[in-house]
C-alpha cells in the first residue's frame, strides 16, 4: 500500500468516525427519493401508459424505425460516418467507449478527488455527456422521412381478422382475390354497419340464400370486421355542394378531372390511392402526416360536416 | 450480542439466525455525513436499486400473460393492456421503469465520475457498475421486441444488423442474435429468455457484488479541496 | 448510540418510523396492485354467449342425444374454435335437457346403453339413469347440465356454465 493509500484510508475512518449511522439517516432520504420516483412513474404508467403500435408488418415499407430514445445518440452518430466506416460508429467506438470507462480508475489514479484538481478527467467528462446529450436532442428533432399515417385499430383488427378468416377466398377488394362473393369496396357505404352486423353474425338472416357460411364470431370481431368493410368504401354519397367546395378551396393548388392548378398532386384518382381515413386526416392536418407539406390545415376554416362531405366526394374519385 | 439475551423471541431469532449483526453490518454501520443539496446525490444508487427492484416485480407479473411468439406476442400484451385488471397501469410501470432505469445509472455513474469516487479503494465497484450500465442497455434492448409491434420489430431489425456490421464476427453475430438468418419466431425466444432468465442472473449476482463493496469500503466521502491538499502533501506519490 | 447528540435521540426514532412508513406505504401500493393482477382470474364473470347447436327437431324423444358442435370463444388473449359436445334428452319436444359429456365422479366421456337405457361411465363404472341421476357407482353427484333453451326452432346452449340439480 502506497503512503498515500495508508493516508487515505487513516482520513476516511476519522470522516466515518464523525459521521452518522447509516439508518435512518442516508435510508431517510434514500426511502423518500424511492417515493418521489414511485410517484413520477406511476403519474406516467396511468398518464401515457405504454403504447403499443400496430402489430409488426414485415412487408411495410412505410415505417419511420426509431430506437428507444437512449439509443439515439448511437443512432444520431452512424448519420455522421460514411457506409464503410460504419462499423467503427456503430461497433467499434461504443466498445472502446465501455473499455475506456472500465479503465478510468486506472489511468485516473491519483490521489486527487476534487474535480476542479482534476482538469483533464473532468473537462473530458463534461465533453462526453454533453456529447451524448446533444446527439441525443438531434436524434429527438430529425424528422421523419415517411408519413406517418394515423389508423383506426378496429380497422386494422378487421383487416387482420379479414385475412385470418380467409375472406379473400371468396371476396374481392378493388378487384383482388375471390369471385364467389361481391366486391366488398363496392358494397362498403351502401349498407349500414346494423346491416353489415347482422349479416356477420347470420348472413342468412339478412341476405336469404347467401352461401355465406355462418362464422360463430364474437361480438367484438363482428365489430372490428364492420370498421374494416366499411373503412374500404367512401363512407356514403356526398352532397352537390362538395364539387363546389372542392372548387373554392382547393382548385388554387390541385387538378380534378383537368381542371385546377398543379401546385399539388392530381387528385383525379386519389380515392383508389388512398383510404378514407388518410384522406379525412389530411385535410385536417396535413403536417400531421407530411410534415415538410405546404398545404394549409382546413380544420377550423371548415366545419366538420364539410370535411367530412369533401372526404367522401375525393373518396369517390377512382 | 446484547439485544440477543432478552429472551422473548426476539432474542430467540436473533440467536438464531443473526440478524441483529446483519443489520448492524449493513444499516447501523457510520457513514460520513455529506451536507447540504450534495447529500442528495448520493441516493442515485439506491434509487436505482428501487427501480430495478420494482422492474422484477412488474415484469414478473407481466410474464403471467405474456407469450413470446410472433403469433401471440401482440395480443397478449394488448389484453394485458386492455382486459386484465391493473394491466395497463402495471405494463405502463415496467416500460418507464426502464427508462427510469437508464436514466438513474446515468445520473449516478456522473455522480461517481466527477466525484472521482471510483478512485482507491473503490475501482472494483466501479468496474461492475461499468458492466450494470451494459447489462441494463442489454435489459433495454432485448424488452424492446417484445411486444412484437411495429417500434419493436423495427428496432430490433436496426439493432442486429448494427451488431453485424461488427468487424470480422458481425455476419455470425448477427444470426446467433436473431437465431437465425431473420428475425421470427426464435428471436423472440431468444430475446425473451435473454430477458427474463439470462439478464437478472448478471444483474442479481453484479448488484450483490456492487453492494458487498459499497457495504465493504464504506460509501465515498465527499471530495474536497482541503482534502486534496493533505493529500498532496503525502510523500511517495 | 453514546455519541448522540441531544434531542437527537428523538429526531432518530422519528425519521426510522417516516422511512419503514414510505416503505411499507410502497409496498402496499405495488402489493396491492399486484394481487389484484395475478388474482383478478378469481373475480371476472364468465360471461358466455348462447351457442347455436342445431335444430330441436333433430332431437328424438325419449333417446338422449349426443350433439357435436363448434364454438368461437375468446381464451384469454386468443380466439379458438372449440369443438364440444353435450347430451341432448327431451321427452316431449318441447323441455330439453343438456348435460355435460363427463362423468361427474373424475370427468371420463360416458355414453348412453340404448338397451339398458342408462348412462354408462367407462371409467369407475359410474351409472346415471335418463334423467342424469346416479344409479350406481362413484359419481359423488348427477351430471352437470347446461342451461338450455329453443329459439325458433334451434336449440341454444351456454355451454360453460354448469348447474347440478340434485
Amino acid at each position: 500500500m502506497k503512503p498515500w493509500q495508508e493516508a487515505y484510508e487513516k482520513r476516511y475512518k476519522a470522516a466515518k468516525e464523525r459521521g452518522r449511522s447509516f439508518f435512518p439517516y442516508a435510508v431517510f432520504k434514500d426511502a423518500l427519493v424511492a417515493l418521489i420516483v414511485f410517484g413520477v412513474l406511476s403519474y406516467l404508467a396511468i398518464h401515457f401508459g405504454a403504447k403499443l403500435e400496430e402489430l409488426a408488418d414485415p412487408t411495410d415499407t412505410t415505417y419511420n424505425p426509431r430506437p428507444e430514445w437512449y439509443f439515439l445518440f448511437l443512432f444520431q452518430a452512424l448519420k455522421a460516418f460514411p457506409g464503410s466506416l460504419e462499423s467503427v460508429a456503430a461497433v467499434v467506438l461504443p466498445g472502446a467507449a465501455i473499455l475506456l470507462l472500465i479503465a478510468v480508475p486506472f489511468m485516473d489514479s491519483g490521489p486527487l478527488r476534487h474535480p476542479l484538481n482534476r482538469p483533464f478527467w473532468t473537462a473530458l467528462g463534461i465533453f462526453a455527456a454533453g456529447g451524448v446529450a446533444t446527439l441525443t436532442f438531434f436524434g429527438l428533432r430529425s424528422p421523419l422521412l415517411n408519413p406517418t399515417q394515423e389508423r383506426n385499430p378496429q380497422v386494422m383488427a378487421g383487416k387482420r381478422l379479414f385475412s385470418e378468416l380467409n375472406c379473400a377466398y371468396c371476396h374481392r377488394i378493388n378487384g383482388k382475390g375471390g369471385k364467389v362473393g361481391p366486391d366488398l369496396a363496392a358494397v362498403a357505404g351502401t349498407r349500414s354497419d346494423d346491416w353489415l352486423k347482422a349479416h356477420f353474425r347470420n348472413p342468412k338472416a339478412v341476405s336469404p340464400g347467401s352461401v355465406m357460411p355462418k362464422l360463430n364470431l364474437l361480438p367484438e370481431e363482428i365489430d372490428d370486421l364492420t370498421a374494416y368493410v366499411q373503412s374500404l368504401g367512401t363512407g356514403g354519397p356526398y352532397s352537390p355542394e362538395a364539387p363546389k367546395l372542392f372548387a373554392a378551396d382547393c382548385e388554387v393548388c390541385h387538378t380534378m378531372h383537368g381542371k385546377g392548378a398543379d401546385i399539388g398532386p392530381d387528385l383525379s384518382h386519389i380515392g383508389a390511392a388512398r383510404e378514407r381515413g388518410f384522406i379525412k386526416n389530411y385535410i385536417m392536418n396535413p403536417a400531421n402526416t407530411k410534415p415538410d407539406s405546404i398545404m394549409p390545415s382546413f380544420k377550423g376554416q371548415l366545419t366538420g360536416l364539410q370535411i367530412e362531405d369533401l372526404t367522401r366526394y375525393l373518396a369517390h374519385q377512382r | 450480542m446484547s439485544a440477543s439475551n432478552d429472551g422473548g423471541p426476539r432474542g430467540w431469532l436473533y440467536e438464531r439466525t443473526g440478524v441483529d449483526r446483519v443489520w448492524d453490518a449493513l444499516f447501523a454501520r457510520k457513514v460520513p455525513e455529506a451536507q447540504g443539496w450534495v447529500s442528495w446525490l448520493y441516493t442515485l444508487g439506491s434509487a436505482t436499486l428501487f427501480v430495478f427492484v420494482l422492474q422484477a416485480v412488474t415484469g414478473t407479473l407481466l410474464a403471467m400473460n405474456y407469450v413470446p411468439s410472433p403469433d401471440h406476442a401482440y395480443d397478449s400484451v394488448r389484453y394485458i393492456n386492455t382486459s386484465v385488471v391493473m394491466g395497463h397501469y402495471l405494463r405502463g410501470l415496467h416500460h418507464w421503469g426502464a427508462s427510469a432505469m437508464v436514466v438513474l445509472v446515468g445520473l449516478h455513474m456522473l455522480r461517481t465520475y466527477f466525484m472521482g469516487a471510483y478512485k482507491y479503494p473503490r475501482e472494483g465497484t466501479w468496474m461492475i457498475g461499468v458492466l450494470l450500465l451494459v447489462v441494463v442497455i442489454g435489459f433495454g434492448f432485448t424488452g424492446y421486441l417484445l411486444p412484437w409491434d411495429q417500434k419493436a420489430y423495427w428496432a430490433t431489425m436496426v439493432g442486429t444488423n448494427i451488431a453485424g456490421q461488427t468487424p470480422f464476427i458481425g455476419p455470425y453475430l448477427k444470426k446467433i442474435f436473431r437465431g437465425g438468418p431473420e428475425m421470427g419466431a426464435a428471436t423472440m425466444t431468444r430475446f425473451y429468455a435473454l430477458h427474463v432468465l439470462v439478464l437478472p442472473a448478471i444483474v442479481g449476482a453484479l448488484i450483490m457484488g456492487h453492494l458487498f463493496l459499497v457495504v465493504w469500503h464504506g460509501i465515498s466521502e465527499p471530495p474536497t479541496r482541503a482534502a486534496d491538499a493533505d493529500a498532496e502533501k503525502e510523500p511517495g506519490r | 448510540m453514546a455519541q448522540d447528540r441531544p434531542g437527537e435521540v428523538s429526531r432518530k426514532t422519528f425519521l426510522g418510523i417516516v422511512t419503514g412508513g414510505i416503505v411499507a406505504a410502497i409496498g402496499a401500493v405495488v402489493g396491492a396492485t399486484g394481487l389484484a393482477y395475478f388474482a383478478s382470474p378469481a373475480f371476472k364473470s364468465e360471461s358466455e354467449d348462447w351457442v347455436d347447436i342445431g335444430p330441436a327437431s333433430a332431437i328424438k324423444h325419449g333417446v338422449p342425444t349426443k350433439v357435436d358442435f363448434t364454438q368461437r370463444r375468446r381464451d384469454a388473449w386468443d380466439v379458438i374454435e372449440q369443438r364440444s359436445s353435450a347430451w341432448v334428452v327431451t321427452s316431449n319436444g318441447a323441455d330439453f335437457t343438456a348435460f355435460d359429456p363427463r362423468c361427474t365422479h373424475l370427468g371420463c366421456p360416458y355414453r348412453w346403453d340404448a338397451d339398458k337405457k342408462e348412462f354408462l361411465c367407462p371409467c369407475h363404472g359410474g351409472v346415471f339413469n335418463e334423467q342424469g341421476q346416479v344409479v350406481a357407482g362413484p359419481p359423488p353427484r348427477p351430471l352437470d347440465r347446461y342451461f338450455v333453451k329453443v329459439e325458433k326452432g334451434r336449440l341454444l346452449i351456454r355451454p360453460l356454465v354448469k348447474r347440478a340439480i340434485a
